[in-house]
């Protein structure tokens, strides 16, 4: 129960400094926000009573807790180019990207607990080389450019998935309660449209995960392959367990331990990077909201998408942590 | 030797284990690392391998018992209840003797348990691959409990329930030994299975391990690099050192100097710290197979007895199976 | 990969600014033997000044953060307490954080430009050194030898400079070969998004944004430069590898 309660703690913390380093990136170091608000023939007299109306005449730390009352209360100001206040934006736009970085996920889970696994069993083999050897080229993968070199082969050239978009021409009038079409579509019994979807997420999910997926191979890899020199491997054999009862009933469950809190990471860092991969396969999402928020220089929007793609990885992380202490509460603390 | 081939004879019917001329080589490089040792092990008796950390029991031991992956059978035959098992796939062979025939208690007691595996779990495991004992069933709940119960583990009710780490490092190798137990095996391997506990936790599990050796019939083969321990508890101790078997002797010879020159010298360093054999080569460090390893004896540099045979001939080797064996190259030459 | 940086410039054949619009996407050919782009500028001479941009980019994110992140864990290490426990929390949650948002912030928050984006990756990378330097610093302080010259009266200037800073050297060596790729990796991408190098920059990353529009007629234009990231940041990567199995003695094999 302590354990449960300083995790929480320190996710508070973890939200206050996010409150923090995002007044930082909105109020401070932009310079002076009244003078860019005012616009540039303003005088003296009108950049001060702006000044005055945003508050900024106030103490350094009342605006501090003006502005993270306000971020608690979902207020995020209004966007300059959308015209609406940037939460609706964001609480629009969060769930294709959350579809896509599940889905990327997904794949980079199916890959890399099987592979590392299987790498770690048959540590020093040539599978086992082969494996580090990708594992680590595919570290150094530019995830934009694998998109656009999906999307122009497979797509374009070979027309196996379609090149753009979230859904087909055809569903363009689908709509769905929760703004998550996978679960709308299945919740409408719309077993095309939800086909339609994965078709047109496919591609951008992968070129998402191929980086991850080389990092994830690898952690898995070499947590796998320290469990397996651990005696409780030579005592499984020794019990007569097959090999196949021992990588799955044991190894696998103590060394995915340590992938699963990079996985949590890997979470967040994936929401990030779809500001890579949205814009070039022409995705409604909170990435290319904020690509395009910060080519209009609308400070407030990109800030209100850091908070909360900082807020869904504060919140996979001690999710992941929590699992992990349900699990077994001895070893997650130890970690 | 006549007498020594007749004692073979009467001990050849009831042997559990025989090794003959097995040689233990690294699969990667195919160095030899163990060098033809023979030797022959009774029903219900409790052996004992002794040797410094390198000499190469631990990796016959695992070898021999396919618990080894980067070591194989270079050459040699084993016998296994007067059944060979063959070198060719002898890793599958024996790993299907593992679980009933066979048990083995690893050495460090803290990661020999599986860290998320509840206890009872583990042994209902072992129950169910030793026995083919459903581990949902009562049964097997029952036989767990009165295993934990056999072994001193206090409220076995509690203890099924909880995880390894809830337990101290003597706890947890009287419940590993309870799980190698479950399973009924002709024969127990122990590695170093007390190394990691204090005096008073160390007496605890031997005199479990042999009041179950008593009781059962259970054939024991107790790994040790502790001779003081060996000789208090096992039957026969066989000495191994630079991957050679050395000496092998009824444990009550040891202190009446007929003990091969590298056993008395094991022997005499146990009380007196200052004569600790640390510097002595251990095998990793050191390219047997080109050197003393194939001819001439590995203890030889450091031997008050050296002569010059024992770098030039190779060591004498167990070939009859003798009860008890001395490997000395000049006490050899002395009786010839 | 750095030689490549220093002596691009001299060896690249053209101007890699300079437009040439009846030369606009020539296919790789004898004179330009990557091809030309939308613009009719030499693909192979951007690449070869892109290097010298996007390494001397990359370089200065690490420098800084290397220097500023040492000196910030070796202080915390040597306060100990409350501070240390406070400023490494505060590391804790700041490297968390999806580095490429976080960036993004700050560059949306300074302006676009490559500056800015410099500026924001060593906003958003200093906690890894942080991090490290401080354990390494705790390590060493617990050893033995650290004990004796605290007898001696050694001074804390001269603990860092002779027993914390030769023993941490390895283990930052690792950490930043390993690091390199990844910046790398975001700057380009910040450079591919529009909030780094600018456009007529022969940064890689803005050479893919430029090219984006020509993949169908001119594939060379993107995946040159791309393939130049992924080889120089797979570089890096290995050459970690290399030196963490040399260096990192946790990670020797058994055999």
């Amino acid at each position: 129960m302590r354990y449960v309660l300083e995790r929480i703690a320190f996710s508070l913390f973890a939200l206050f400094i996010l409150i923090f380093i995002t007044f930082l990136l909105s109020h401070v170091v932009p310079g002076d926000p009244a003078i860019a608000a005012a616009g540039p023939n303003a005088g003296a007299e009108k950049i001060q009573l702006i000044r005055e109306r945003m508050g900024l005449d106030q103490p350094f730390h009342v605006q501090f807790l003006t502005y993270g009352s306000k971020v608690l209360a979902g207020d995020f100001g209004t966007s300059w180019f959308t015209h609406q206040p940037i939460a609706d934006d964001i609480m629009r736009e969060l769930p294709p990207s959350l579809e896509l970085v599940v889905l990327a996920m997904l794949i980079n889970l199916v890959i890399s607990f099987p592979v590392g696994l299987i790498a770690a069993r048959y540590h020093g083999s040539s599978f086992d080389n082969g494996v580090r050897v990708v594992a680590i080229a595919g570290a150094g993968l530019p995830i934009f450019w694998t998109a656009i070199l999906l999307q122009q082969k497979v797509a374009a050239d070979w027309q196996l998935f379609p090149v753009a978009g979230r859904l087909s021409f055809a569903y363009r009038d689908f709509e769905g309660a929760t703004g998550f079409y996978l679960f709308d579509s299945l919740a409408q019994a719309r077993l095309d449209v939800f086909l339609d979807l994965i078709m047109h997420m496919f591609l951008p999910a992968l070129a998402l995960s191929l980086l991850f997926t080389a990092v994830g191979v690898r952690i898995t890899r070499t947590s796998m392959i320290s469990e397996f020199r651990k005696d409780y491997v030579v005592m499984a054999r020794a019990k007569g367990a097959s090999e196949a009862r021992i990588m799955f009933r044991h190894v696998f469950r103590n060394g995915a331990t340590p992938s699963l809190t990079v996985f949590g990471m890997q979470f967040g860092w994936m929401l990030g990077a779809t500001v890579l991969v949205e814009e070039i396969f022409g995705r409604p999402g909170i990435g290319r909201y904020a690509v395009k928020a910060v080519t209009q220089s609308d400070i407030h929007a990109v800030v209100g998408v850091v908070l909360v793609v900082g807020l869904v990885f504060v919140i996979s992380n001690m999710a992941i942590d929590l699992i992990l202490f349900a699990i077994n509460p001895r070893k997650a603390r130890e970690d | 030797m006549p007498g020594a081939a007749s004692a073979t004879n009467a001990s050849r019917d009831d042997a559990v284990l025989k090794l003959e001329n097995v040689s233990i080589a690294l699969s990667a490089t195919r160095t030899t690392m163990v060098h033809s040792v023979s030797l022959s092990i009774d029903r219900g008796e409790i052996f004992g391998l002794a040797g410094e950390s390198g000499s190469g029991k631990t990796l016959l031991m695992r070898t021999l018992f396919g618990l080894h992956d980067d070591a194989i059978i270079e050459s040699g035959r084993m016998t296994f209840k007067g059944a060979e098992i063959s070198s060719s796939g002898h890793r599958k062979r024996v790993r299907k003797l593992l679980g009933h025939e066979i048990g083995f208690v690893p050495q460090d007691p803290f990661s020999s348990l599986n860290p998320t595996m509840r206890i009872g779990k583990q042994i209902r495991e072992a129950l169910y691959l030793g026995k083919g004992i459903s581990p949902k069933s009562g049964e097997a709940g029952k036989i767990a409990l009165d295993l934990l119960d056999e072994v001193g583990i206090s409220e076995p009710e509690l203890a099924v329930d909880q995880f390894p780490d809830q337990f101290s490092g003597g706890m947890r190798q009287r419940i590993v030994i309870a799980i190698a137990l479950s399973q009924e095996p002709s024969i127990l391997v122990a590695d170093e299975p007390t190394t990691a506990l204090d005096a008073f936790t160390q007496r605890r599990i031997i005199n479990l391990i042999i009041e179950r050796s008593r009781t059962r019939n259970l054939t024991v083969i107790l790994i040790s690099h502790n001779l003081e321990l060996l000789r208090q508890n096992v039957d026969r101790i066989a000495v191994m050192y630079g991957g050679q078997l050395f000496n092998i002797l009824d444990s009550g010879e040891i202190s009446e100097g007929a003990a091969h020159p590298y056993t008395v010298a094991l022997f005499n360093c146990i009380p007196r710290k200052d004569m600790t054999l640390g510097d002595i080569r251990s095998i990793p460090g050191e390219p047997l197979s080109a050197g003393y390893g194939l001819t001439g004896c590995a203890f030889s540099k450091r031997c008050g007895l050296r002569q010059d045979v024992c770098d030039s001939s190779l060591i004498p080797v167990n070939s009859a199976l003798a009860r008890s064996f001395d490997a000395c190259l000049v006490k050899a030459g002395r009786q010839a | 990969m750095l030689l490549l940086a220093l002596i691009g410039p001299y060896i690249a054949p053209f101007d890699p600014l300079a437009i040439d619009f009846r030369n606009r996407l020539v296919e790789p050919s004898w004179t330009h033997l990557l091809g030309t782009d939308g613009s009719g500028r030499d693909v192979l001479s951007r690449i070869l000044y892109g290097a010298k941009l996007t390494i001397l980019s990359t370089v200065t994110v690490i420098a800084t953060v290397l220097f500023f992140g040492c000196i910030l864990g070796i202080f915390s290490a040597f306060v100990g307490g409350t501070i240390d426990n406070f400023l490494m929390r505060i590391a804790d949650v700041w490297l968390g954080f999806p580095p490429l948002i976080l960036a993004l912030g700050f560059a949306a928050a300074l302006g676009s430009s490559l500056e800015a984006a410099i500026l924001a990756l060593i906003f958003s990378w200093w906690p890894t050194y942080a991090r490290l330097s401080r354990m390494i610093t705790v390590d060493i302080l617990s050893k033995k030898f650290v004990a004796s010259a605290n007898a001696l009266g050694v001074s804390t200037a001269r603990k860092v400079t002779h027993y914390v800073l030769p023993n941490a050297f390895d283990i930052l060596i690792i950490q930043v070969t390993l690091d390199i790729s990844a910046v790398m990796l975001a700057i380009s991408g910040l450079s591919f998004i529009g909030v780094g190098a600018q456009i007529p920059q022969p940064e890689w990353g803005a050479m893919i944004a430029d090219g984006r529009s020509f993949t169908s007629k001119g594939w060379w234009v993107v995946t040159f430069p791309g393939l130049m990231i992924f080889i120089t940041a797979m570089s890096f990567n290995i050459i970690g590898d290399m030196l963490r199995r040399e260096l990192d003695p946790t990670l020797v094999t058994r055999h």
